[in-house]
């Protein structure tokens, strides 16, 4: 009789620890979960010991940002307003967790609300993008925003032909003769996934998230971020989607509603500096 | 008696194995009694008072850990790992390490080395006065991409800001630690 005490305790226990095990399993299945976010944070930390070095970063931004000014269009033609926004970006920047890396901050004479990060560190923003905004503190959140898609290395994480660079001996190797022809679909790839496509939407949140936290840290009110993201969205019915932020990243609602779960964690937000006037005097 | 033993082991592994899989999700970093933070900004020292204009004490590296002592708002007492003690912006400073960057140890592509964050700048400060590089001069010919867009590249890794210029902006725009 005592044996089968112990028995049924025995397998009592084992169905327990089992459902429980049952219980991770879904909810690593599930993208949304916290316990999926950590294992993928882990797998990043994983694939970071095989990242490219910051030249070869660089040299891809550099071929990427050429294709993207065919796209989108050339910088407007107005050199106090460019200095102002790379002075904006560099206080931003130096905020930022990559602050040791130098960044370019360019606004494009296109008519699409559209900013993007080319890996390496030039940034674009778009004018019409730039006359959506009200202040400096927005125009900070979105430099911040695709500071952050720097920082992480977002768009190098999200295509495989990357690798290829692996066992090549040097860039110059990687890029021209057969190797050349690898490199010009690995920008192709790229543009795609910037232009078309867009990143994951995981690394998209990431990024507003670190927008916030950067231009905080910066000195500017770190919910001009939810202001942009408001901003866009009463524009969304009548904007051209086809290569915008409203096509590649993910519903604005959704970013929206993230974003502010976390007004909470800046309780002096209200004090920190927004600078429309010093903004409207550059934009106009 | 010894059935009832191993029946106890395995229940005392069983009941160990599941507590270890509900930690998984939990526990994220190992707790330290002590709070560290870790220098983001570029050219962040160590201050002998918690407002902008006072006397340097030390240079902190991105990358170098501080503990902190006091917590004042926006600037924190912090200790370095020389043990100094003094002020910082909190906006220096990030609860999370900042990003290494991955340097080639010879050639360009070569196994994955560290290298300090200092000479990583330096190195991309001499480049960026070069504006194109070799290799994007080269992908453009392969690509045919028209002079135009070459030059407006050109123009735009030719633009810097300075320290000094930054400062002067932040200075006038009460930013950061320049907020009043």
């Amino acid at each position: 009789m005592k044996r089968y005490l112990l028995i049924l305790c025995f397998l009592g226990i084992a169905v327990t620890a089992s459902a429980a095990w049952m219980d991770q399993l879904q909810k690593l299945a599930d993208p949304e979960s916290k316990e999926r976010k950590i294992l993928s944070g882990t797998t990043q930390v994983l694939s970071s010991s095989k990242e490219i070095d910051y030249t070869t970063e660089r040299t891809i931004g550099e071929a990427l940002a050429l294709e993207s000014m065919q796209r989108f269009g050339r910088p407007v033609a107005n050199e106090s307003l460019q200095q102002y926004v790379n002075l904006v970006g560099a206080v931003v920047a130096q905020s930022s967790l990559r602050s040791t890396i130098p960044y370019y901050f360019t606004v494009l004479d296109s008519p699409v609300q559209n900013a993007f990060a080319a890996p390496g560190g030039v940034i674009f923003i778009s004018r019409a993008l730039l006359e959506t905004l009200a202040n400096e503190a927005e125009l900070a959140a979105v430099l911040a925003h695709e500071i952050g898609h720097v920082a992480a290395k977002h768009a190098l994480k999200s295509t495989q032909r990357a690798q290829f660079f692996q066992g090549v001996g040097t860039i110059t190797a990687a890029t021209s003769g057969s190797k050349g022809k690898e490199y010009q679909a690995l920008i192709g790839d790229l543009q795609s996934k910037l232009f078309d496509q867009g990143l994951d939407k995981g690394m998209e949140f990431e990024a507003d998230l670190a927008a916030m936290e950067t231009s905080y840290r910066a000195g500017y009110n770190p919910l001009a971020m939810i202001r942009v993201l408001e901003r866009l969205q009463k524009l969304e019915a009548s904007s051209v989607k086809k290569g915008s932020w409203f096509s590649t990243h993910p519903p604005l609602k959704e970013r929206i509603a993230r974003l502010k779960r976390e007004e909470g964690r800046y309780p002096d937000a209200a004090t920190l500096a927004e600078l429309p006037e010093r903004f409207r005097g550059k934009i106009k | 008696m010894r059935n009832i033993l191993v029946l106890g082991s395995i229940c005392l592994l069983l009941l160990g194995c599941a507590a270890t899989a509900g930690d998984l999700t939990t526990t994220t970093s190992p707790s330290t009694a002590a709070e560290i933070r870790w220098v983001v900004g570029t050219g962040t020292t160590l201050k002998a008072e918690a407002v902008a204009s006072s006397a340097d004490i030390l240079p902190l590296a991105v990358g170098a850990e501080v503990q902190v002592l006091e917590n004042a708002g926006r600037w924190l007492k912090v200790q370095s790992a020389s043990k100094e003690r003094g002020w910082v912006f909190a906006g220096r400073l990030s609860a999370i390490p900042p990003v290494t960057e991955v340097a080639a140890s010879e050639g360009l592509f070569a196994a994955a080395a560290q290298q300090s964050q200092v000479e990583i700048a330096q190195a991309d400060s001499a480049r960026s006065v070069r504006g194109l590089s070799a290799e994007t001069e080269s992908y453009a010919k392969e690509r045919g991409t028209p002079l135009k867009y070459r030059q407006a590249l050109d123009r735009i890794l030719a633009r810097q800001v300075s320290k000094g210029e930054i400062t002067s902006f932040m200075r006038a725009g009460k930013l950061g630690e320049y907020a009043q």
